[in-house]
């Protein structure tokens, strides 16, 4: 039982569990996102560089969508800062 | 060591500047302007374009018609290259099959021109060497003073064996027919065993080949009725498509032009194609027929590379379109150096 498992630890131990387990939900929030938005950039970026390869004029706009998906990383970001904070 | 693929990230490259190369080609409002201008003019209209660098170089060494059917040539082999460069893998490997068309038509164009006693220099403007038989060894086979000893030369080659099976017979006949047919029949032949040797991406080139492979056939089809030369028809046929060679020989056999339409519509399942046959009434000529079974023939790759963006149909895509630039630009110029009313020569283009 849950309550049986708490026998023994001492508040202290307790709040340093929930400190550890929010620095992990921060850590997989800024982790996950980080590798979404790079998965995300990957093609972007590939089709941004095919592009102005061809056409320099578009260095701007390509440049622009390339960083559309680092969104979701500041998304993660902002979630690991909420639980850390 | 641990090795990272790259995913799909040089297919996603390659096609994005295909698919940008796709755009820069000239439209068909642009078309509809070079039929009212001159030689000269349509130089200058085009040096604006993609061609410059070609028209620059040459300009100094050649002019008029010359000059526009060399630059036309080396900006097509220079873009073939190009991106026999920068493809990756096996799409690489998919494209030099392809490309390896322009080596039977390079040899057919030296066997006629040879056969027929035009100038070097004339033959050589209007070859592309844009697949495995590169320029330099094009140029080692213009100084051949033989037929002969231009096929001695092609010992090697993947060509060679069909090349040397049927030169006899072609110099007796003065026609190289079945030669080229031949040679295509075998070029199919290895594009269809390479799509389907386990390759990834083989399915959708796989694709492209049945497509053109039916094309060729149906366009054969009408020429053969339009010759009225039903006999030759099953050597005319490229086995692999939709078509056996039983139900081409059927359906030249055909006489009447309406049941040969109706016949054709059951045998196939591709919608603008359809769309086309409905639209066939009345009296067409053949050169109408073939100009639209090359805009049905681009319709589907096109559909084709909208549905499989980063597989080898964008790049297929565009080589097709390029080349039919060119061919259209050629046109264009070798119908006003004769003269032709523009009418005619707007029958020629594929826009």
């Amino acid at each position: 039982m849950v309550g049986e498992e708490l026998v023994g630890l001492t508040p202290e131990m307790i709040e340093a569990s929930q400190a550890g387990m929010k620095a992990i939900g921060a850590a997989i929030a800024v982790g996950s996102t980080g590798l979404a938005s790079a998965a995300a950039e990957m093609a972007i970026g590939s089709a941004a560089v095919g592009a102005t390869a061809e056409n320099k004029d578009v260095f701007g706009l390509v440049l622009l969508l390339t960083v559309i998906p680092e969104t979701i990383v500041i998304f993660g970001l902002v979630v690991a800062l909420l639980l850390i904070f | 060591m641990v090795k990272f693929s790259a995913g799909p990230v040089p297919y996603v490259y390659v096609c994005t500047r295909m698919r940008v190369r796709k755009s820069k080609l000239i439209p068909r409002e642009d078309y509809l302007r070079l039929l009212n201008m001159s030689i000269p003019e349509i130089t200058r209209f085009i040096e604006e374009t993609q061609y410059k660098k070609e028209i620059d170089e040459l300009a100094s060494s050649f002019h008029g018609i010359d000059l526009l059917e060399l630059a036309l040539s080396w900006n097509l082999a220079k873009e073939y290259q190009s991106i026999q460069d920068i493809t990756p893998g096996v799409l690489k490997r998919f494209t030099q099959s392809y490309l390896r068309k322009w080596d039977i038509q390079n040899i057919l164009t030296i066997f006629r021109g040879k056969a027929q006693g035009m100038k070097t220099g004339k033959i050589r403007e209007i070859l592309v060497p844009g697949g495995e038989l590169d320029k330099v060894f094009l140029d080692r086979l213009l100084k051949e003073d033989s037929l002969e000893k231009i096929v001695e030369a092609l010992r090697g080659q993947s060509i060679y064996p069909v090349i040397a099976a049927g030169i006899t017979t072609a110099i007796e006949e003065e026609s190289f027919a079945k030669i080229e047919n031949a040679l295509y029949k075998q070029f199919y032949e290895n594009l269809l065993s390479e799509a389907t040797s386990g390759f990834k991406g083989g399915r959708q080139f796989l694709e492209y080949i049945l497509l053109d492979i039916d094309m060729i056939n149906i366009r054969n089809m009408f020429r053969l009725r339009a010759d009225k030369l039903p006999e030759d028809a099953s050597t005319m046929v490229i086995p692999g498509g939709r078509f056996s060679i039983q139900d081409f020989q059927d359906l030249v056999s055909i006489e009447d032009e309406k049941s040969f339409i109706d016949a054709l519509k059951s045998k196939v399942t591709l919608k603008p194609l359809l769309v086309l046959l409905d639209a066939m009434t009345g009296e067409r000529s053949l050169r109408e027929i073939e100009i639209d079974l090359i805009k049905v023939q681009l319709a589907q790759m096109e559909s084709f590379s909208k549905m499989k963006p980063f597989s080898i149909h964008p790049i297929l895509t565009y080589l097709e379109k390029k080349k039919y630039e060119i061919f259209n630009l050629r046109a264009i110029a070798r119908g006003k150096e004769v003269n032709l009313p523009t009418d005619r020569i707007r029958g020629y283009l594929v826009m």
